[in-house]
């Protein structure tokens, strides 16, 4: 076999894997829609939930919004804290890759392992047992290394020469961290959040026995009550549902479910590259 | 302290105790993990021993084994990572190697949507499809088998390992293409014979990672995988139903909460779950990184970084 005829095969092998890899998120997206879409109407968006699985998604939507918020507002403080010790006052040696590897550590941990401790640790020893705030401390916990990566990259991204003149001007670090960091990385920072937010919307398995119920409530009024969520929801439907109507909410279910993360992830994505279209020019 | 932390750092100042503060949280949560896990499943080891490990049954009450578990755990994903492997690669060598800068950002944009999507979706989208075409393909009683599960980790591992797969690639200095080029070499002479073999690291790296993902995958894998806690009988019929840590978790996790034994040994497996995944993804992370440095020292290097990649070639042909 000549040379220019394998080398075209083997390019036409690699694009149709990649053009197969690109459909996967299509086919997914063509599903959802194929089989939720029969489901979303007014009453099911903004509706209450009625009898197993039928009636409204709203509460349901309303609870996986007050937990993803919830884990980004009590995250975002411990991830900016530990992203500006790790850049602006750790220095390269032992301790930093200790404290490197704990975050890469922290970020492999399986899902539902954070379930199982987290609801030792925050259910039974604080004694909020099945409740949204155990779901909101579990969630803080997950999300935080995926929000610190993304930080702490925006941070080092910043040009040396603008911390070399902070340095230079005397300024503390907390005055370098105000003058230059935080403003500079700004948009870093937001991406993050938001692709923590996204994280913690789409997550279903650290949260299904510490935090939600299926019924028999609809918005958490004290601290320690459950809340009622989409990925649950979806969860129990798929395990239990039988009638064609439950099913197709579901899907409508879910297909809310994936807008909310599209969106959040769509939102970063705009943010990166408008930055990277700024670093060109 | 010196050595570790910049000399002029005033660690009375309230900003370096608060940031050390989060600092000190964020990193201890995974420590704090660690620990509760030993501490809880301690009970288990001390009644069953090593029976733990080498049993086969797990009847609450009775008898607790592990072993069907961590089979049906590696099982899955060993052969979620056969089915997953060509199509990730491919498709990062061609975005790597083949497409202009526009497109290459469509197909990460794309990559990074679809590791967004939420395990639930991939459960439901398993339930109601894949279990159904795998139980009429095969000729099943039911579609609920390691295989489905092993699947539909396929397709959730896919954009982690092409993602990662693809940034290693990119890492290779773009002098080694330049150079094969001037040789005269093909295109895809260059990318399986030049590119590939420098970033290899990182691509095993990447595929490591992914691996870990795959592992610790639960509501998805929870709904298909069929939930029998036994061997298949004969071992390597993946079309037997089965179950994997994770799944075990995710489903006994709420009626055993504090009851005793029964706690205690899921805690255990979550255990042996942590220490693989851990081992796993800590080799793959440090791969990666190792990886993407190396082609870095390369670039900058003078002259010197040149030299593998003609060794390469030269050999090649």
């Amino acid at each position: 076999m000549n040379r220019q005829l394998k080398d075209r095969i083997l390019r036409w092998v690699l694009a149709s894997s990649a053009i197969a890899g690109c459909s996967l998120l299509a086919l997914i997206l063509i599903a959802v829609i194929w089989r939720g879409h029969s489901a979303i109407n007014i009453d099911f968006l903004f509706g209450a939930p009625g009898n197993f699985g039928e009636g409204g998604i709203f509460y349901q939507a309303l609870g996986t919004l007050l937990l993803m918020l919830g884990a980004g507002v009590l995250s975002f403080p411990i991830a900016l804290g530990s992203a500006l010790f790790q850049t602006e006052i750790l220095r390269p040696g032992k301790t930093a890759e200790l404290f490197q590897l704990l975050m890469y550590s922290l970020n492999a941990v399986p899902t539902i392992l954070f379930g199982l401790i987290g609801f030792m640790v925050f259910g039974v020893w604080l004694d909020i047992g099945v409740s949204w705030t155990t779901g909101v401390f579990i969630l803080a916990v997950m999300i935080s290394p995926t929000v610190q990566t993304v930080m702490r990259q925006s941070i080092e991204a910043i040009p040396e020469h603008y911390q070399e003149t902070a340095r230079a001007l005397g300024l503390s670090p907390w005055q370098r961290v105000r003058a230059v960091v935080l403003p500079q990385s700004a948009y870093g920072l937001v991406t993050g959040v938001l692709l923590g937010l996204a994280r913690a919307a789409g997550e279903t398995a650290a949260i299904m026995f510490t935090a939600t119920v299926f019924s028999g409530i609809l918005f958490p009024e004290t601290w320690t009550e459950p809340v009622l969520t989409l990925q649950t929801h979806i969860l129990t439907l798929a395990q239990e549902a039988v009638d064609p109507n439950t099913v197709a909410n579901a899907w409508g279910a879910g297909l809310v479910l994936i807008g909310i993360v599209f969106f959040l992830i769509s939102l970063s994505l705009v943010i990166r590259s408008r930055l990277s279209l700024e670093a060109d020019s | 302290m010196r050595f570790l932390f910049d000399p002029e750092v005033n660690w009375k100042h309230p900003f370096v105790l608060l940031t050390g503060l989060t600092a000190v949280i964020a990193s201890g949560s995974v420590v704090l993990l660690f620990l509760f896990l030993i501490v809880q499943s301690l009970p288990i080891f001390s009644a069953m021993g090593l029976e733990f490990f080498s049993g086969s049954d797990w009847i609450p009450g009775e008898s607790y084994s592990v072993w069907p578990l961590v089979y049906g755990s590696i099982t899955v994903t060993g052969l979620a990572l056969v089915w997953v492997l060509p199509l990730a690669l491919g498709s990062a060598l061609y975005t790597s190697e083949y497409l202009p800068p526009r497109w290459r950002s469509v197909v990460k944009a794309t990559m990074e949507l679809l590791a967004g999507v939420p395990g639930i979706l991939f459960g439901l989208l398993g339930v109601s499809f894949l279990a159904v075409w795998v139980q009429d393909v095969f000729g099943l009683i039911d579609g609920n088998t390691l295989l489905t599960a092993s699947f539909l980790l396929a397709g959730m591992v896919l954009p982690t390992i092409m993602t990662l797969a693809e940034d290693a690639l990119r890492a290779v200095p773009f002098e080694y293409r330049e150079i094969a080029r001037a040789l005269g070499l093909t295109s895809s002479e260059i990318t399986f014979g030049v590119v590939l073999p420098q970033a290899l690291p990182g691509v095993v790296g990447a595929v490591l990672l992914g691996l870990g993902r795959a592992m610790g995958e639960t509501v998805a894998v929870m709904l298909v995988i069929g939930g029998l806690d036994r061997l298949p009988n004969p071992w390597f019929d993946v079309t037997q139903p089965g179950q994997s840590i994770p799944s075990k978790l995710g489903r006994e996790a709420a009626e055993a909460l504090g009851s005793g034994l029964h706690w205690n040994a899921l805690i255990a497996s979550g255990l042996v779950l942590f220490l693989m995944v851990m081992v796993i993804s800590l080799v793959g992370t440090r791969l990666l990184n190792k990886g993407n440095k190396m082609s870095r020292e390369d670039c900058c290097g003078v002259g010197g970084g040149n030299e593998p990649s003609v060794k390469i070639l030269v050999g090649k042909n």
